[in-house]
């Protein structure tokens, strides 16, 4: 790209309100996986925008990174070195190591649209990819990939989403188009432990309390696990009529949840998921919330609106306030505890 | 020289510049040859290609900038001059995007300009190959052209390393995987059928980069393989067309190709093929990109006849495959059972009904043949507008909700409009026997856009609302009767107009042509159906009699508790289907998984064989991929 075009990118990203701006001294580095521009895009679409992976910057503002690609849904790093860290994409799964300057399709052919991916924080050269045939595995940082997915259904085996036990290694769940399938032998053998007719969508283990998990469907609503996975169920006051996409735990409040989805926006809960407030007031009118996170380090709840832009809210989405990337889909946050000088 | 050659070569020559003053596709309906002598033939099949790229190459101005095609004639003329490789260095300077779709045009370039574009240029080509990343994409034909392009790349710039590529892999890397992937889809394509079959525009996606292996790849394998696949996708091509036009289903076709079906690049194939039909304006837009390397192919004789002889009818029927499903499937990939009747003055095609691709499918139609097919509407069918986010969620690996949202800003305006005529059903059930088609529909309720909606074209005459029930109408010289099993009413079908970018994709706005315009027979009843039977005008001494024929076939339906018929069809057969049943003939039920490959007077091959032969008269040619053999034989 010219560097007159580039300067003009990242001059269409850095309108992040003040809201932002005091982030940067925080704890963790914000890394977003997305694109925009993304209204008609089509394979093939003739575009110059800058896509991929956006990391937010001292001001606030969010810079692209690596290389220019508008089909990155989900990143995990690798705890050990952030500058190594993996993206689910439309080729595969692709891997950095070295902060985004060069990357490797780890996959092959055989495996292609991952839909997440997931790197064992107790075993960190161990990755999981969720594949829309079934569960990858990956031993060497990347390098090559295995199918494991002994346990899981010869159809139905459709994986939106992997998340990996942060108490134990090898333990991971899956989100899969019957249910919730989990491992606790890294993805050697399988078993369901809660089946769903349609996706689930999005699976978060709570960061204070690691029995504590919650699960997004598509049409059984929010389900919640109080012992580690094993068993589930449905969480009162949410609709099941249309889905939910993704959950994310407050790590600086354990009573404060939210959830997204594009029917029903931005939901959240402050009293640990036992009653759920609509909080699209300062959304869009078409809060269409593809993806939501919270900032770990001062709780600042974010909402991606997809077609519109990524908005934050300081007060848990009694206000809201743009944070740039118009005509976004974000579909990935990651925040990355900064490397230590 | 002899007399005759002179006089061919003159008229050749001849031939080339009327082309170039007044381009095929405004220019006459072409008329294949009678004298179909190879010399000939070969002849007029050059001169398509000089004229495809004469075409191009005379829109060269000192005023604007050279195309990325004009670049392209340039260089496989030998004429790639230091203006060429100043161009291409600036088109390399700007972003780049488009994909797989950018890969398989400056794949071109590469090769088509390695002797003569200046070391920068061919540079900052193979550079792009490191710094611009383009998605592989999520269809068969997207890989055809991202796996071919990436194969080829690899095999002109060997032992280099993954820092080199965007892959991050190796040169041997990249070729390992491209060839392991398109040998995977050859085995799968040549075994249990096409995925993507018979697509009336993605044709050249499959056939570009096959026509680019055939001549470019290095592996004398590799080169076989483009060669055979190529040769396999025109022996599909020339089965399925009436006069050029390809017609009958299609996994993937559009809003206006699906009523104006020559209006596709098939059409830009016919033409250069067979040439029996014009091609479509600019040649399909892609044409180009076949064009280039078109003089390298060799088109087999046999396969041109079955383009072109018309008479004798005959039926083919074919097994073809579904999109890939990842969810909300017993299987991952449907089988296609195809039914193709073609007669001189129509065909009559379809497959079984229910779901093949999510968008753009069309399952059925009888298309009978005009003198002139550019803006001619000349078929007839009826479909249920399907819009289901499950079934976009089937194929597509998305969340729910915006994917239909979408696709009106994506090219695809009409998924989610109740006057859809395009695409699949999984509550539509279809027979055909010759050219009597029987359409079932059993629409659960609950389903978005309960109705039924068949198509009638402005370019019917007589139609005829009879008492007893049938429609009866004259295409060209095929009369048609049909006949709807519910109540209906009559709409104007609105056309789709597209308007300029605003920056957010496609913008579409629908056109009223009045009562001069298509029509729609909107049935608005969940258990439904449809009968066509067509004829030759030939085969009756008046339309009056033909409708009485139809009239007098013994014919009982019912709707509950499922749709069910029971007719003789005009050729004699006793037909009972039901929906959800087998179809039953003469007392005899079809069983579909018995069904070969290709199974025809023309084109046979055994499931799981991948070999094809194909036939007309005593011409034979068999492909066979498990041995890389092409067999030329003469019958006797």
């Amino acid at each position: 790209m010219k560097p007159t075009s580039r300067l003009l990118a990242l001059l269409a990203l850095a309108v992040l309100p003040a809201l932002n701006a005091g982030c940067a001294t925080a704890g963790h580095d914000l890394y977003l996986f997305g694109a925009v521009n993304i209204q008609g895009r089509v394979a093939g679409s003739r575009d110059a925008s800058l896509n991929g992976v956006y990391r937010r910057q001292a001001d606030g503002s969010f810079q692209h990174i690596g290389i220019n690609y508008p089909a990155m849904l989900t990143g995990s790093f690798d705890p050990r070195d952030p500058r190594v860290f993996y993206v689910a994409t439309i080729n595969g799964v692709l891997f950095t190591r070295d902060g985004g300057q060069t990357w490797r399709i780890g996959t092959s052919w055989d495996m292609t649209e991952p839909k997440d991916v997931r790197v064992d924080p107790n075993a960190p050269d161990t990755i999981y990819a969720a594949l829309p045939d079934g569960l990858g595995v990956s031993t060497d940082r990347g390098l090559t990939w295995t199918r494991r997915e002994n346990g899981l259904p010869a159809r139905g085996k459709y994986t939106q989403v992997v998340t990996v036990d942060r108490t134990r290694v090898g333990r991971v769940l899956a989100g899969c188009e019957t249910g919730i399938y989990l491992t606790e032998d890294a993805a050697q053998s399988w078993r369901a432990v809660h089946p769903t007719k349609e996706t689930v969508n999005d699976l978060q283990q709570s960061p204070h309390d690691p029995k504590f998990w919650l699960a997004a469907t598509q049409s059984a609503g929010v389900l919640a696990s109080r012992d580690g996975g094993l068993t589930w169920a449905p969480v009162a006051g949410l609709a099941t009529e249309k889905a939910h996409y993704n959950i994310a735990f407050d790590p600086t409040n354990p009573q404060r949840i939210a959830i997204g989805g594009w029917t029903y926006g931005l939901l959240t809960s402050e009293d640990g998921g036992a009653t759920w407030t609509a909080r699209n007031d300062g959304l869009p009118a078409k809060h269409r919330v593809w993806r939501t996170a919270i900032d770990p380090d001062n709780g600042h709840l974010y909402a991606a609106v997809v077609y519109d832009s990524l908005y934050v809210s300081a007060d848990f989405g009694r206000t809201w306030q743009s944070a740039g990337l118009p005509n976004s889909r974000i579909s990935g946050f990651a925040f990355v505890p900064k490397a230590q000088p | 020289m002899h007399r005759l050659s002179l006089l061919l070569l003159s008229l050749a020559t001849l031939g080339t510049a009327v082309a170039t003053a007044q381009p095929s596709f405004t220019g006459p309906v072409p008329v294949p040859p009678a004298d179909a002598r190879p010399d000939v033939l070969r002849r007029d099949y050059l001169a398509r290609v000089t004229e495809t790229l004469d075409w191009y190459q005379s829109a060269i101005t000192s005023e604007k900038p050279l195309t990325r095609e004009q670049i392209l004639v340039k260089l496989i003329r030998k004429q790639g001059d230091a203006q060429v490789s100043q161009r291409v260095l600036e088109l390399m300077a700007e972003p780049q995007s488009g994909d797989m779709f950018w890969m398989f045009p400056w794949t071109a370039v590469a090769f088509a300009g390695r002797d003569q574009l200046s070391p920068e240029a061919r540079a900052a080509i193979r550079d792009a190959w490191r710094t611009y990343f383009p998605m592989r994409g999520d269809t068969e034909n997207h890989w055809a052209m991202y796996y071919a392009s990436l194969y080829l790349m690899s095999e002109l710039y060997p032992n280099e390393p993954g820092t080199s590529w965007f892959t991050g892999k190796s040169s041997a890397e990249n070729l390992a995987e491209s060839r392991e992937y398109l040998i995977h889809w050859l085995d799968i394509s040549t075994t249990i059928g096409q995925g993507e079959f018979n697509p009336t525009h993605y044709i050249g996606e499959y056939a570009i980069p096959m026509i680019y292996l055939a001549a470019w790849a290095q592996d004398p394998a590799m080169r076989q393989r483009g060669q055979m696949k190529l040769d396999w996708l025109m022996a599909d091509l020339a089965a399925n067309t009436l006069n050029g036009v390809l017609r009958g289903p299609n996994a993937r076709t559009d809003d206006t190709s699906v009523i104006e079906r020559w209006n596709a690049l098939s059409s830009y194939f016919s033409w250069q093929m067979f040439g029996n039909t014009p091609p479509p304006s600019g040649y399909g837009g892609w044409g180009i990109y076949f064009a280039i390397l078109a003089d390298q192919y060799e088109l087999p004789e046999v396969i041109r006849r079955i383009a072109v002889d018309r008479g004798s009818d005959f039926v083919q029927r074919d097994l073809k495959r579904s999109r890939r499903r990842w969810r909300y499937s017993d299987v991952e990939m449907a089988p296609i059972y195809k039914t193709n009747y073609l007669r001189r003055d129509y065909a009559v095609g379809s497959y079984q009904g229910g779901l093949s691709d999510p968008i753009q499918a069309h399952v059925w139609d009888v298309t009978w043949a005009v003198p002139d097919p550019r803006g001619k509407h000349t078929t007839m069918f009826s479909a249920h507008p399907l819009s289901s986010a499950q079934v976009m969620q089937t194929y597509f690996t998305e969340l729910p909700d915006a994917m239909i949202d979408g696709l009106a800003s994506q090219g695809k305006p009409s998924y989610d409009v109740p006057d859809k005529i395009l695409g699949s059903s999984p509550y539509e059930q279809v027979f055909q026997d010759l050219d009597t088609v029987i359409a079932l529909y059993a629409i659960p309720e609950g389903v978005r856009f309960p109705h039924i909606n068949g198509y009638f074209s402005r370019d019917l005459v007589n139609v005829t609302e009879d008492k007893s029930g049938w429609i009866f109408a004259q295409g060209g010289n095929a009369y048609l009767a049909y006949r709807p099993l519910a109540g209906y009413e009559w709409q104007h079908l609105l056309g789709y107009r597209q308007l300029p970018s605003q920056g957010g994709g496609y913008r579409w706005e629908r056109v009223d042509h009045g009562d001069k315009g298509d029509k729609l027979l909107f049935s608005p009843h969940r258990h439904n159906g449809t009968i066509v039977q067509a004829a030759s005008a030939s085969e009756f001494a008046s339309f009056d009699a033909f409708r009485a024929a139809i009239n007098a076939l013994p014919l009982t339906f019912s709707l509950e508790p499922v749709p069910t018929v029971t007719l003789k069809t005009l050729r004699g057969k006793q037909v009972t289907f039901t929906y959800g049943q087998a179809p039953v003939v003469d007392g005899q039920p079809i069983d579909y998984s018995k069904w070969k490959l290709f199974e025809g007077p023309h084109l046979n091959a055994e499931k799981g064989s991948s070999i094809l032969t194909i036939t007309h008269g005593k011409l034979q040619r068999t492909l066979d991929f498990n041995t890389l053999t092409i067999t030329d034989q003469i019958n006797e």
